[in-house]
């Protein structure tokens, strides 16, 4: 029964893609939680993207503690580690996009009663998106789950996180093509309830995708 | 070439690479800087160049000539801009566009893409005719003097880019899109690539180290930024409690008339302090660099100036502990816990300095770590892809 699911075969491909994100200096920087709310408001989306989701690569350098850049810079800079607690743990799950999760740190922020200034300033960056296709192609749930396990982590968060939250598709694409090419219902919306915000490892967040799909299929 | 670097970065990292180069296949680009040889950025450039063009894009590289009147004026345009202080008058601004129309009429400047190195060439954009130009900055200018900063203002602006090696160097006045790159090592140079151990042995013998003995190392040349006293004085502290051995290795800097009289300085600092060995050697002395790196217990990088400071990322690729200055690009690459440590003062160098030559297990956490992150973040083929990424979107506008 398994198997024969695995082995379905799909009318369309999933055509995985993957992405850089090079980081492009967003002309304005923050020494107080007023500043940083100021900044927070008037950065485009790919901004708020860079500082809250990119961090999800072990290349973007966070505290393991933290999920985020705005957060670490409240421990390091402004001393205060309960409203970066807060805002660490900002929900970023479907169907959050980046214009809710900046709404929910400002209101975050709006609360705090810090008037520190910090000794070294919060630079805004924000980034561009370059976009390459990887060439891989799968045509059946267990194709999926093999190029899944190997192909480069910038394909997976470029599907399963940037496309969705910067609100190109209003559900991660892995979901999507599981839901219209298999009617697998269940297991889409089990992939669509994780918070790809929570990770700063992207293998730790393939293993999860992936020890999902399996619990998924194999219950 | 490319292919070599596989086995460090991966094949998915490499296949990125040349899956976005295919988009750029074809194009003519030109690098020019000051300098063939000498520096930083010629080191760069002298490996990114052949890699282009083993990718498919027609890539050259020219370097502009000038007196020395013109270098003595880019040099002291290099200075102010970094220090936020100078001394320039008009003729300085009159030798500076002198030297720019020269050099104009004298390089092909119809590329494709063509990427400006430094302030030096920097005014050679108000002759362009064609494609797109990306003014590559190296150096920190978020302090600059600012009559030289407004000066090379006018020209940064007409530039369709340009790029600053990290966000602490962005400016507020430009509106050209910033993309931040940091600079990059090269794992496969002599100065970085594995060297056996018989060989860091015999290099440490041959200058007096004993390589059975605790060995702090700082690699710098003697500049009152890099603070060698303060090395000295955090060295002097570490004594008190342990019986390791000190090298700090630089070398002469034909352009720094202050390198004797501070080298004077820490001769004078180190009196009476055992085992301290200041070791002034030839600036391609890469064997001896990667030797004394890979010998030691312990990194120090104690500047209190720093541009970027890429020999932190040298020793941090080595697997080694790494105590920085809190300037600069240091804070890029130490991240304090984690891959090394940031300190203010030499008190605090002596404390971690002692914490880590006591703790054997933490200074090899740390060094894994740090490691991992020079190759996630500072290895040459991530500079490559990000100039490739940076042209490509320069065209896509």
């Amino acid at each position: 029964m398994v198997a024969s699911f695995l082995d379905l075969k799909a009318r369309n491909p999933f055509e995985f893609y993957a992405s850089y994100y090079p980081p492009v200096y967003a002309g304005r920087k923050a020494y107080t939680i007023e500043e940083l709310m100021d900044g927070i408001r008037k950065v485009d989306g790919y901004s708020i993207f860079y500082h809250v989701f990119h961090p999800i690569f072990s290349s973007h350098v966070v505290p393991q503690d933290l999920h985020n850049d705005f957060a670490f810079w409240i421990r390091d800079e402004l001393h205060d580690e309960s409203l970066a607690y807060k805002v660490s743990d900002v929900e970023g799950a479907e169907p959050k996009t980046v214009e809710q999760v900046r709404d929910e740190i400002l209101k975050i922020l709006e609360s705090s009663q810090n008037r520190v200034r910090a000794d070294r300033p919060f630079h805004f960056i924000t980034c561009r998106p370059v976009i390459y296709d990887t060439g891989k192609r799968a045509w059946s749930v267990g194709e999926f789950i093999d190029v899944l396990s190997s192909i480069t982590m910038r394909s997976v968060v470029y599907h399963f996180v940037f496309r969705r939250v910067m609100g190109y598709s209003s559900r991660n694409d892995f979901s999507a093509w599981l839901e219209q090419e298999f009617h697998a219902s269940a297991l889409a919306d089990r992939l669509s309830k994780i918070d790809p915000q929570t990770y700063v490892s992207e293998e730790v967040l393939r293993e999860d995708i992936l020890s999902l799909v399996e619990r998924v299929i194999y219950s | 070439m490319i292919e070599k670097y596989a086995e460090i970065i991966g094949e998915n990292e490499l296949d990125a690479i040349y899956r976005i180069a295919e988009k750029l296949k074809g194009l003519s680009v030109l690098h020019v800087n000051s300098t063939p040889k000498g520096g930083g950025v010629a080191e760069i450039l002298s490996k990114l160049v052949p890699m282009m063009n083993e990718l498919g894009i027609n890539t050259q590289w020219k370097v502009i000539r000038g007196d020395n009147d013109f270098f003595n004026v880019t040099k002291s345009f290099h200075n102010s801009l970094q220090n936020g202080m100078g001394n320039l008058n008009q003729d300085s601004f009159s030798i500076y566009e002198k030297w720019q129309d020269i050099n104009a009429s004298e390089i092909p400047l119809d590329y494709d893409v063509i990427f400006i190195h430094d302030p030096q060439p920097a005014g050679l954009i108000k002759v362009r005719k064609k494609g797109k130009w990306i003014w590559r900055c190296h150096i920190d200018i978020s302090n600059p003097y600012p009559p030289v900063w407004e000066f090379l203002r006018k020209y940064v602006q007409q530039y369709d880019a340009m790029i600053v090696s990290s966000s602490v160097f962005g400016r507020e006045d430009l509106n050209v899109p910033q993309y931040i790159v940091p600079p990059s090592i090269d794992p496969l140079s002599v100065k970085n690539r594995e060297i056996s151990r018989f060989t860091v042995e015999r290099i440490l013998r041959k200058f007096d180290v004993d390589p059975q003995r605790p060995l702090v190392t700082q690699i710098s040349r003697f500049d009152r930024a890099k603070d060698p006293v303060g090395v000295i004085s955090a060295f002097k502290g570490l004594k008190k409690h342990i019986d390791a051995q000190l090298v700090y290795l630089g070398s002469p800097a034909s352009d720094d008339p202050e390198g004797d009289q501070v080298y004077q300085e820490t001769v004078k600092a180190a009196e009476g302090v055992k085992d301290v060995h200041l070791l002034m050697l030839p600036p391609d002395s890469d064997l001896e660099v990667n030797a004394f790196q890979r010998g030691a217990d312990v990194v120090m990088q104690k500047s209190i100036k720093e541009g970027f400071g890429l020999t932190v990322s040298e020793a941090m690729w080595k697997r080694k502990a790494v105590i920085g200055g809190n300037t600069g690009g240091i804070p890029l690459q130490i991240i304090h816990g984690y891959t090394g440590f940031l300190v203010n003062t030499p008190e605090e160098a002596t404390h971690y300095l002692i914490y880590l030559l006591r703790n054997k297990q933490v200074r090899e956490k740390i060094g894994q770590d740090a490691r991992e992150h020079v190759r996630n973040n500072f290895l040459m083929t991530r500079e490559l892809r990000d100039y490739l990424m940076v042209m490509l979107l320069s065209i896509q506008g």
